[in-house]
C-alpha cells in the first residue's frame, strides 16, 4: 500500500497562492517593477483562465471614480459600512490608483460601456457598466503574458512556517495526485473569501445556487489563522439581498435603473417609511438596506421587490442582456417562470451570509500599515484575503493586487530574504496531514450501499457544519439574529466537528479530498466568526449581525478587533488597534 | 443550471488534446465517464452555473436545464461563442424565442450570426 507519493518542488521569489481578481493583477505589477529575472509562481486550485469570483462574468466594476476625490470614494466606503472603521490608508492608497487600472484593463480588451460623449457609462458615483462575461480570461492574462508560472489544479492546503516567518506552502494535485512543496522568498495569498459557511436556500441539485463564488471556501482565512496571522472582520459578514431563487446581483436594478425596493402594498419603504428614513432612506449604507428588507419580511409585509416599473424605461428594456453579461441563469429563470422584468417587479430575498473582505465586509488577515504584509513576516494578502478594507470590488482588487505585488517587490530588493531551508521531517509531517483523509478512507470498510462504516464524508460534514452555523450563529431562517446563548451553542459544536470529528473525515478520491479541505477550512473560519461575534458585544452592522443581547452601538468598540490564533490551546486572543480617521468628517454623512 | 451533456453531440473532445469542458470548470465538475467516453457532470448540485463549460464546448454538446425546484420545464438558454461577441438563445417554456448579441472583447464589432 504505501507506494510514495511523487513529490514537486517549486521554488519562487514570489509565490501567489490563487490565481483570480487579486493575485493575476500582483503578478503582473511584480514583473513591472521587479524586472524580468523575478521567479514569480502561482498556485490556482482550477484552471486560471476561468478561475475565482470572475467566472460567470460581471457587468460592472464598483469602484471607480466618474467624480470627486479619493477622500470622497473614502468617506463613502466608510458611509456605507455604518460609519464603523476601515483602513483608511489602504483604501485611498487603492482609490488613488483604481482609475488608472480600469484604463490599462480596457486597453487589454475590456470592453467598457460608453456614453455619446465617449466617456464611461456611470452607474451611480462610484460605478462603471462594462460588458464583462470575458472578465477572467483577459485577468488571467495579465499573469499569462508576464510569464508568471502558473500550476493549474493545485489545491494549497497550508502554509509552511519556518520560525516566526512564512517560507511557502503546500498542497495537492487535484488531477495528479502529487504533493506539491512550493518556497517562497515572499508568499501572497489571495484565495478568495469563504462561501457555504451558512445553510444555503436551495437544496439538493440547487444547493450551490447561492450568491457567492462556491469553489472559495476560506482557505484564504484559515491559512493566514493557522500560520498565526492577526485576523479581523469577522463579525462584518455580507448578507446578499438578491433576485429570489437565483440569487443574482441587484446593483444593475437598484443603481443601474433607480428601481427602489417594494414591499406586498407597492410601498417603497425605504423612501416612505419613517423608521428607515431616519436611517438613510435609500441611499442608506448596505447593511441598513438589509435590515430594511429584513423588518418588512418579519413584519409580515412581503414578499417584497426590486420595482423595476419605477426604473428608467430605457434601461429596464435592456436588462436581460445586462444579465446574460453576468448572471444568465437569471435570464433563463425568468423565460421559465414567465416573468418579464421590464413589465413586473422583480422579487427578492436575502440568501446565506458569505464571508468577504473585498465586497461590503471587513473579513481578512490585518496588515501592517500599505504593505499588504500580515503580522507574519513574509506573508502578505491581498483581494478578499485582506481585512479592513471592504468595498475595493473587482476593479479595486485588481488595483489592490499591484499594490501588493509592488510592495513584495520593494521587501525583496529592501531585506533581500533567501529562500528558507524545510527540515524534512516537517515536510512529511505536513504530506501526511495532507492526504489523511485519503489514506482514512482507503482503511474503511463499507456497507452494501458502497459508504464508508468507519467514516464522514466531506458533504456530510459540511451539512453539519452549515446546519449549526444556521440555527445558533443567525442564517437566513433566524433573520441574521445572535444572542450570546445560542453562540455559546454554536462555538461547543464547532469546536467538537473542529477537535474530534475531524479524525473521521474521510475522502473517496481526489475531488473528495478536495471538498474535504473545504471542510477543514470553513471549520477554521466558523471559529473566527463565532469567535468575532460574540467578542463584539454590540450591533455595529445592524442587517449583517443583529444581537438581540446588545442591540445599540457600544462606543467602546469603536476600533479594529484582531485575534491571533494559538495552536496549542485552540483559542483566539483578541486585541483592539486603534482606528485613524484620515479623510475628515462625520463618518456617517458622506461627502459628495 | 448544471450542464447535461447531450450524447449524440459529445465526442469527448477526440480531435483536441484535453476536453474542454474537464479542463475548464473551477469546481472540477466535469469528467469524462470511462465507459462511454463522453462528458458528464459529476454532480450536478455542486455546479454554480458559471457556464464556463457551456460556452467553451465547440460542439454545442452541452445544456443547461434550470433546476426544476425554482423553473418551470421546459426551456433553453443557448450560446454560441464568436470571437469578440457571444449569441445568446433564449427559448423560454412556451417556445418563445428571444435573441441577444453580446459583447465579450473590444475591437472588431463583431460578425453577426
Ligand atoms: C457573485 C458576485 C458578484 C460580484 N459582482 C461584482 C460587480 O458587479 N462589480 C464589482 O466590481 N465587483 C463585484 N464582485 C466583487 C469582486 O468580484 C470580488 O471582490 C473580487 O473578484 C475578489 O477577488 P479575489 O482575488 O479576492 O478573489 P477571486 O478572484 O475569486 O480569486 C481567488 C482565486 O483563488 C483560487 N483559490 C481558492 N482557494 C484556493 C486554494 N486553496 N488553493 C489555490 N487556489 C485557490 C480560486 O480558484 C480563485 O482563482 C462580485 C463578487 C461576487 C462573488
Ligand atoms: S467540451 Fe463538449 S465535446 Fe468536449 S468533452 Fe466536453 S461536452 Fe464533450
Ligand atoms: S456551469 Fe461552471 S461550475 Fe457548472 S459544471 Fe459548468 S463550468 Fe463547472
Amino acid at each position: 500500500m504505501n507506494v510514495a507519493r511523487e513529490r514537486v518542488y517549486i521554488d519562487a521569489d514570489i509565490l501567489i497562492i490563487g490565481g483570480g481578481t487579486a493575485g493575476c493583477l500582483a503578478a503582473y505589477e511584480a514583473r513591472q517593477v521587479g524586472g524580468d529575472d523575478l521567479k514569480i509562481v502561482i498556485l490556482e486550485k482550477a484552471f486560471i483562465r476561468n478561475s475565482g469570483a470572475l467566472s460567470a462574468g460581471m457587468n460592472a466594476l464598483n469602484m471607480y471614480l466618474n467624480q470627486g476625490t479619493p477622500e470622497d470614494l473614502v468617506s463613502y466606503i466608510r458611509y456605507d459600512m455604518c460609519g464603523a472603521p476601515v483602513r483608511e490608508d489602504i483604501l485611498l492608497s487603492v482609490a488613488e490608483l483604481v482609475n488608472e487600472t480600469v484604463a490599462m484593463m480596457e486597453q487589454e480588451g475590456l470592453p467598457i460601456k460608453k456614453k455619446p460623449d465617449g466617456s464611461y457609462l456611470n452607474r451611480g458615483k462610484w460605478n462603471i457598466e462594462i460588458n464583462g462575461s470575458l472578465l477572467k480570461p483577459i485577468t488571467a492574462n495579465m499573469a499569462i503574458k508576464t510569464r508568471a508560472r502558473v500550476y493549474n489544479r493545485v489545491h494549497v492546503t497550508d502554509l509552511i512556517k519556518v520560525d516566526d516567518q512564512v517560507g511557502g506552502c503546500v498542497g495537492f494535485g487535484v488531477r495528479d495526485g502529487k504533493f506539491y512543496v512550493a518556497r517562497g522568498k515572499v508568499v501572497m495569498v489571495c484565495a478568495g473569501g469563504a462561501a457555504g459557511i451558512w445553510r444555503p436556500r436551495g437544496q439538493g441539485d440547487a444547493h450551490h445556487r447561492i450568491w457567492y463564488y462556491p469553489f472559495n471556501t476560506g482557505g484564504s482565512y484559515a491559512m493566514c489563522k493557522r500560520a498565526g496571522a492577526k485576523m479581523l472582520g469577522f463579525d462584518s459578514r455580507l448578507v446578499p439581498v438578491r433576485t429570489k431563487d437565483t440569487y443574482s446581483a441587484t446593483g444593475t436594478l437598484a443603481i443601474g435603473m433607480g428601481a427602489p425596493m417594494v414591499n406586498a402594498q407597492g410601498e417603497a419603504f425605504m423612501q416612505e417609511r419613517e423608521e428607515y428614513i431616519k436611517m438613510g432612506g435609500h441611499t442608506a449604507p448596505t447593511p441598513i438596506r438589509v435590515l430594511a428588507y429584513c423588518r418588512e419580511m418579519e413584519n409580515h409585509r412581503g414578499p417584497c421587490y426590486m420595482d423595476t416599473t419605477r426604473g428608467d424605461p430605457e434601461r429596464v428594456e435592456g436588462l436581460k442582456a445586462q444579465y446574460l453579461d453576468m448572471a444568465p441563469c437569471l435570464v433563463l429563470y425568468w423565460g421559465c417562470n414567465d416573468i418579464n422584468p421590464a413589465r413586473e417587479p422583480i422579487e427578492i430575498d436575502a440568501a446565506d451570509p458569505s464571508i468577504v473582505g473585498a465586497h461590503a465586509a471587513c473579513a481578512g488577515a490585518w496588515t501592517i500599515g500599505n504593505s499588504r504584509m500580515t503580522t507574519v513576516e513574509r506573508l502578505f494578502v491581498s483581494g478578499d484575503a485582506l481585512g479592513g478594507a471592504p468595498s475595493r470590488f473587482i476593479s479595486g482588487t485588481w488595483t489592490c493586487g499591484r499594490l501588493a505585488g509592488r510592495s513584495m517587490v520593494g521587501y525583496l530588493k529592501e531585506r533581500r530574504p533567501e529562500l528558507l531551508g524545510l527540515d524534512p521531517a516537517m515536510v512529511d509531517a505536513l504530506e501526511a496531514g495532507v492526504f489523511a483523509p485519503l489514506e482514512r478512507f482507503n482503511r474503511c470498510s463499507f456497507y452494501t450501499n458502497g459508504d464508508p462504516m468507519d467514516g464522514v464524508s466531506p458533504g456530510q460534514m459540511e451539512a453539519r457544519m452549515q446546519n449549526i452555523m444556521e440555527e445558533y450563529c443567525g442564517g437566513r431562517s433566524r433573520w441574521f439574529y445572535v444572542n450570546e446563548t445560542n453562540l455559546g451553542i454554536a462555538r461547543k459544536l464547532i469546536n467538537r466537528l473542529r477537535r474530534e470529528q475531524l479524525q473521521y473525515l474521510v475522502a473517496a478520491d481526489l475531488h473528495d479530498l478536495q471538498l474535504a479541505w473545504d471542510v477543514i477550512n470553513r471549520l477554521d473560519v466558523c471559529q473566527l466568526v463565532v469567535e468575532h461575534i460574540d467578542y463584539r458585544k454590540e450591533t455595529r452592522y445592524p442587517g449583517y449581525v443583529n444581537r438581540t443581547d446588545y442591540p445599540g452601538v457600544d462606543e467602546e468598540y469603536d476600533c479594529f478587533i484582531t485575534s491571533e490564533w494559538d495552536p496549542n490551546t485552540d483559542t483566539l486572543s483578541f486585541f483592539r488597534e486603534p482606528y485613524e480617521q484620515i479623510v475628515p468628517g462625520d463618518r456617517k454623512c458622506q461627502t459628495l | 443550471m448544471p450542464p447535461y451533456v447531450i450524447p449524440d453531440k459529445c465526442d469527448g473532445c477526440q480531435g483536441e488534446r484535453v476536453p474542454m469542458c474537464e479542463v475548464v470548470c473551477p469546481g472540477n465538475l466535469m469528467v469524462i465517464d470511462k465507459a462511454s467516453g463522453k462528458a458528464v457532470c459529476r454532480e450536478p448540485g455542486d455546479c454554480w452555473d458559471c457556464m464556463t463549460c457551456t460556452k467553451s464546448c465547440a460542439r454545442q454538446a452541452i445544456q443547461t436545464r434550470i433546476q426544476y425546484q425554482m423553473a418551470f420545464f421546459p426551456g433553453k438558454l443557448i450560446p454560441l461563442v464568436g470571437t469578440h461577441s457571444v449569441t445568446w438563445t433564449l427559448i423560454d417554456c412556451h417556445g418563445h424565442v428571444e435573441r441577444f448579441i453580446m459583447r465579450t472583447l473590444a475591437g472588431e464589432e463583431d460578425e453577426e450570426t
